[in-house]
Order: structure tokens, then C-alpha cells, then sequence
């Protein structure tokens, strides 16, 4: 049958079981949980940032303004009037949808460049914002989660585990939105749009409402996202929470470095950069000012040198394939 | 056209096309009938893709109307012209190239079906069109003349009433062209109508029930393609370019 287990998704269900088990053999309280939990969670947001970024191929470098609105959305609501996180979660899914949409309107006849500019002025635009309209944003201080304990309904947990097993949670929901929607109908119609839009729209396909869809359920997962960094940190503030750096590129990058627009992607490419990066801000930001992102930054020129195509590209094509020489097509149909 | 079925399905009134101050298509009228084959003819740089494209959407208009079944369109997306029954397949092959042949005409056919009747009527179109040996081939490594039919059951798959066939059998031989020829007679048989543009004299004589002719996006003779090719300011188009012995033998 069409969806039939493949080799590389039998790797996944592998991965995602080994990871659920990993918090029963290390330090719960520990550091490397965190970083385990941490790398998870951007794989994630990768992901979500992958429907819009891989399969539709239009590069945002402004996914932290969905970030960042799911966190301060959740937070704000539990600050302010003791809305649980969960519930606040949704909302912020709900709010980052409609400013996807919103957004959408007049980007999405920008490409390439354009639309990356776009859409990271659009993220700036919201950092400055919640930098200087205190009253509701509580500024540049930022916003700490109160700490209650473990209140499972109040989404707070003593335990980094609960965290690592919520976040890991969430990457499975991502990851299986991803391939749904690059499997389903629409992942033909946005492959479409993404390799000649001009021939998708004259095929039939709303270039305009595909695109749109994408990026509407690209933002709310992003959103959910930033929900679960706001209570697993338990502090966040403007500058860190809209990053370019730290968030919007970020995801971009663990996409691309992983394998654009595929499933394993975003996955390897977290597991590969977030614990690259820690290790070299541990061993590196002690000696120089900066030295550990110089080599974080050579370390990405290279592997983007040395395989465009991301990590993937070195694993065998999960699509099945049928070698087009093998047989006699060519006679068979004129030509 | 067809005596039996005089129903007008496409009609062109006054189509303009500005780029700049460039009049690219100025002031062309014409119409199609129900299972009609009319060719579209012209110099290089006459107009026509500009005109395909100015059809089904591709193109804003600067002037005029285009009406299918009596409905105006222009001014619609692609995809709604689309809807309504208009496609049209491109001179270059415009294939979607990460995708097999089966995607590539699956895609097209998601807008009348869900995805698995998709697959269902895009493995009929294949069928149709002597393809499916080549369904699960990626379309970089079909040959030319593979692209263009690939093209053109991609629009099939659209179930459309009028299709535009921009240069389909550019690179075929003449066996090759015949089967295509046969396959949009047998098309036309059951109702569908085209508008082709061509540079294969032999097939365009061949092929259609009239002949429009086009120069610096002007019409400059419709009727009979043995009027129109004959007509003088068509011949005097096509020798005006200087390449009389070339262009002469290929329209």
C-alpha cells in the first residue's frame, strides 16, 4: 500500500521511542536532559517552520514573531488572568494563525529574498513592539512563569523530564502534521507551487490559498511551540524571544542543515546543531569573546558547502523510486 | 469550424496586452466552436504565448474580454479558468521537476477529484496518452518529446473543454506527430476544442479546422488553412523576417 512503512520511517519510530526512554538512564535534574530537551523542541519548531520553508520553499527568516506571540500569548493569559498554559497554548495557536493570514496578504507575491525580508522585518517589528508597549508586554524586562511546583493542569512541573516527555510529545505531533500534509493532496499541490507556480496555478492549483494554509498551520505550530519554551524556561523576554539569531534563523538554518522539506530533517539537524552549539559555548566561550560562534558559524558554512541538499541527502531516498533506465519505458512512449 | 455544433465556447473580443509601451497582443478577436482544432500561426515574436497566456489567465489584459461559454473570465486566476474549463500547456515543458509523471498529472487532477480519484484519472490520462510505461519515472530523465505529452496529459487531467497547445509536438518525429495528431482528433471527437500553436506547417494543415494568423500581435487572416496560407499578408509576414527559405517550410 501507498503508505506502507518505509525504511526511514521505521528509523523514526525507532529514534522516537529511544528518546522517550532516555530520561529513565540519565540524571532527570541533569544538564543533559535539558540540552536533549532543548535540541527536541527546536526540532519542532524546524519542522514547523519546515512546512512553509521546505515544502512551499518560501524562506522565512521570521518564524520568532510566531514564536514569540505563542509564548507571550500563554504567559499573559496565566499572568493576567489565570488562563492555564494549555488553554493558552491554543490561543496562541489561534493568534499566530491569524497573523500568518494577515501577513500572508502582502507577502506572499514576494520570493526569494524578498519574502525572507519581508517576513524578518515582520518579526523585528513585533520585538520592538513588545520592548516598548510595557503595559502590555511587561517591556524589556521581560516575563517570568511564576514557579508552582508540579500542577500538571497549570502545565508546571518540578521534573525536567515532564518537559522533555511534553516536548517530545509535541515534535511527534509536528512531525506527523508534516507528513500528512507533504503526503496528502495538499503536499502535491505545494510541491507544485513550490517548483513552478505559474504551471501549478494553469493545473488548477490556488497557489494563493495553498500557500496560505501552509503558513496558517506552519505559525500555529510554531506558536505551540514557543508556549512550551516560555514554561520549560520560565523566563523569556523581547530580544530573545523575536531573535533573529537565536529563534528565526535558527530554524531555518536546522532545517536546511538537516535537509530541506523532508521529515528526518529537521530531526537530525537539531540533534546535530543545538548539541554542537553547547558544546562549543562550553568549551570555547571561555577563551574569547565570541570564538564559540565563529566556530559555530564555520562549522555551518561548511556543511551547507559540503551538502546543500542538508544531512539527508546522505542517507538514501526515502521516496520510492522507480529507476526510470531499468525499463523499456522509453521505446514504449514515443520517444 | 464543425457544422454540426456551431456552439461558440471561447470568444476573444478585442484582447490587448501591454508591456510598457509595447502592445504585445492589440486589439485580437476571434472564436472558438465546440471541437473545434484551430491553429494559431504567426512569426517568432508574433504574439502567440503572450496571447495563450493573456487566455488563460497568466497575463493581465490591458483591453478587451474573454468569455468561455458566454461567461467572461478574464480578470479570474488561472486556477479558477482552470475550473471553469480553460488549460493550457507550456511551450517549454513547465513540468514539476521533483515529481514522478504520475505526480506531476495527479496534481492537475486534485481539481476535480480527492487524491485518490487523482491517481485514478491521472493513470487514465497516462493510458490515454501511451505513457504509463513511464508513470513512475521522475521527469528529469524524460526525453524531450516525453515532456511535451507529459505537458499535455498534465492539462488533460484538468477534464477541461478547451485546451491551448503551446509547440507540443516541437521536437517529434513524423510517426511521433501523427499518434499525437490521431490522440487530439479522438480528443476532439468527444467535444474538447484547441487552440494550437505550432511551427510544423505539415501538422498544423493536417491538424486544423481553421487557421488564425497573428503578426506583432495583430490578426492578420482567419479562415481555411489553405486561405490563410495562402493569404498575402501572411506569406509577406513570414518572408518579411528575411528567412524565406527557412521559415517558408516551417510556418
Amino acid at each position: 500500500m501507498r503508505f506502507a512503512l518505509k525504511p526511514g520511517h521505521v528509523v523514526l519510530l525507532l529514534f522516537f521511542i529511544a528518546a522517550a526512554l532516555l530520561p529513565l538512564f540519565v540524571d532527570p535534574r541533569g544538564h543533559l536532559l535539558r540540552v536533549a530537551a532543548m535540541a527536541l523542541l527546536f526540532a519542532a519548531m524546524a519542522q514547523s517552520w519546515n512546512i512553509v520553508g521546505g515544502l512551499a520553499n518560501q524562506i522565512s527568516l521570521g518564524h520568532a514573531a510566531f514564536f514569540g506571540l505563542g509564548a507571550y500569548t500563554s504567559t499573559l493569559l496565566f499572568l493576567r488572568l489565570g488562563i492555564s498554559p494549555w488553554i493558552g497554548m491554543l490561543a496562541g495557536a489561534m493568534v499566530a494563525g491569524i497573523a500568518a493570514a494577515l501577513l500572508s496578504v502582502p507577502t506572499f507575491r514576494l520570493k526569494g529574498h524578498y519574502f525572507a525580508l519581508a517576513t524578518l522585518a515582520f518579526a523585528e517589528v513585533l520585538r520592538v513592539i513588545a520592548n516598548s508597549w510595557a503595559d502590555l508586554s511587561g517591556g524589556p524586562v521581560g516575563l517570568t512563569v511564576p514557579f508552582l511546583g508540579t500542577q500538571p493542569l497549570s502545565f508546571a512541573f518540578r521534573a525536567v523530564s515532564s518537559y522533555y516527555w511534553i516536548i517530545l510529545a509535541l515534535l511527534v505531533i509536528v512531525c506527523v502534521v508534516f507528513y500528512v500534509l507533504a503526503h496528502g493532496a495538499m503536499g502535491y499541490r505545494l510541491r507544485a507551487v513550490r517548483e513552478n507556480e505559474a504551471a501549478a496555478e494553469v493545473a488548477g492549483v490556488n497557489t494563493f490559498r495553498v500557500k496560505l494554509v501552509a503558513s496558517v498551520i506552519s505559525a500555529a505550530l510554531t506558536a505551540m511551540c514557543g508556549t512550551v519554551f516560555a514554561q520549560f524556561t520560565f523566563f523569556f523576554d523581547p530580544d530573545s524571544i523575536f531573535s533573529l539569531s537565536g529563534i528565526s534563523v535558527r530554524m531555518a538554518m536546522i532545517a536546511i542543515v538537516g535537509g530541506l522539506g523532508t521529515l528526518g530533517g529537521p530531526i537530525i539537524g537539531a540533534l546535530f546543531l543545538i548539541p554542537l552549539e553547547e558544546v562549543a559555548n562550553a568549551y570555547l566561550s571561555s577563551r574569547a569573546a565570541g570564538l564559540s560562534q565563529l566556530v559555530f558559524g564555520l562549522i555551518l558554512i561548511a556543511a551547507i558547502l559540503i551538502q546543500p541538499r542538508g544531512i539527508m541527502a546522505f542517507f538514501p531516498k526515502s521516496r520510492v523510486k522507480t529507476p526510470p533506465k531499468a525499463q523499456p519505458a522509453t521505446e514504449g512512449a514515443r520517444g | 469550424m464543425t457544422p454540426t455544433n456551431p456552439k461558440v465556447v471561447l470568444e476573444a473580443a478585442d484582447i490587448c496586452v501591454t508591456f510598457g509601451g509595447l502592445k504585445a497582443v492589440d486589439g485580437v478577436s476571434f472564436s472558438l466552436h465546440q471541437g473545434e482544432i484551430v491553429g494559431l500561426i504567426g512569426p517568432n515574436g508574433a504574439g502567440k504565448t503572450t496571447l495563450f497566456n493573456a487566455l488563460v489567465g497568466l497575463q493581465k489584459l490591458s483591453g478587451g474580454a474573454v468569455r468561455l461559454d458566454g461567461e467572461t473570465v478574464s480578470g479570474l486566476k488561472p486556477h479558477r479558468i482552470a475550473t471553469r474549463g480553460m488549460t493550457k500547456t507550456f511551450q517549454n515543458a513547465a513540468l514539476f521537476p521533483d515529481m514522478s509523471v504520475l505526480e506531476n498529472v495527479t496534481t492537475a487532477a486534485l481539481l476535480r477529484h480527492d487524491l485518490k480519484g487523482a491517481r485514478a484519472k491521472a493513470t487514465e490520462v497516462l493510458a490515454r496518452l501511451d505513457l504509463s510505461p513511464i508513470a513512475d519515472a521522475d521527469v528529469a530523465d524524460l526525453t524531450f518529446p516525453q515532456k511535451a505529452m507529459v505537458e499535455m496529459a498534465r492539462a488533460l487531467a484538468t477534464e477541461p473543454r478547451v485546451v491551448l497547445l503551446d509547440e507540443v509536438m516541437a521536437a517529434l518525429t513524423p510517426s511521433e506527430m501523427d499518434e499525437v495528431m490521431d490522440v487530439i482528433r479522438a480528443l476532439k471527437g468527444e467535444g474538447l476544442t484547441f487552440l494550437v500553436v505550432e511551427h510544423h506547417m505539415r501538422a498544423i494543415m493536417a491538424l486544423c479546422d481553421r487557421l488564425i494568423a497573428v503578426n506583432f500581435g495583430r490578426l492578420i487572416a482567419a479562415g481555411t488553412p489553405a486561405e490563410v496560407a495562402s493569404h498575402p499578408t501572411v506569406i509577406e509576414a513570414y518572408l518579411g523576417h528575411g528567412a524565406a527559405g527557412q521559415e517558408g517550410s516551417h510556418a
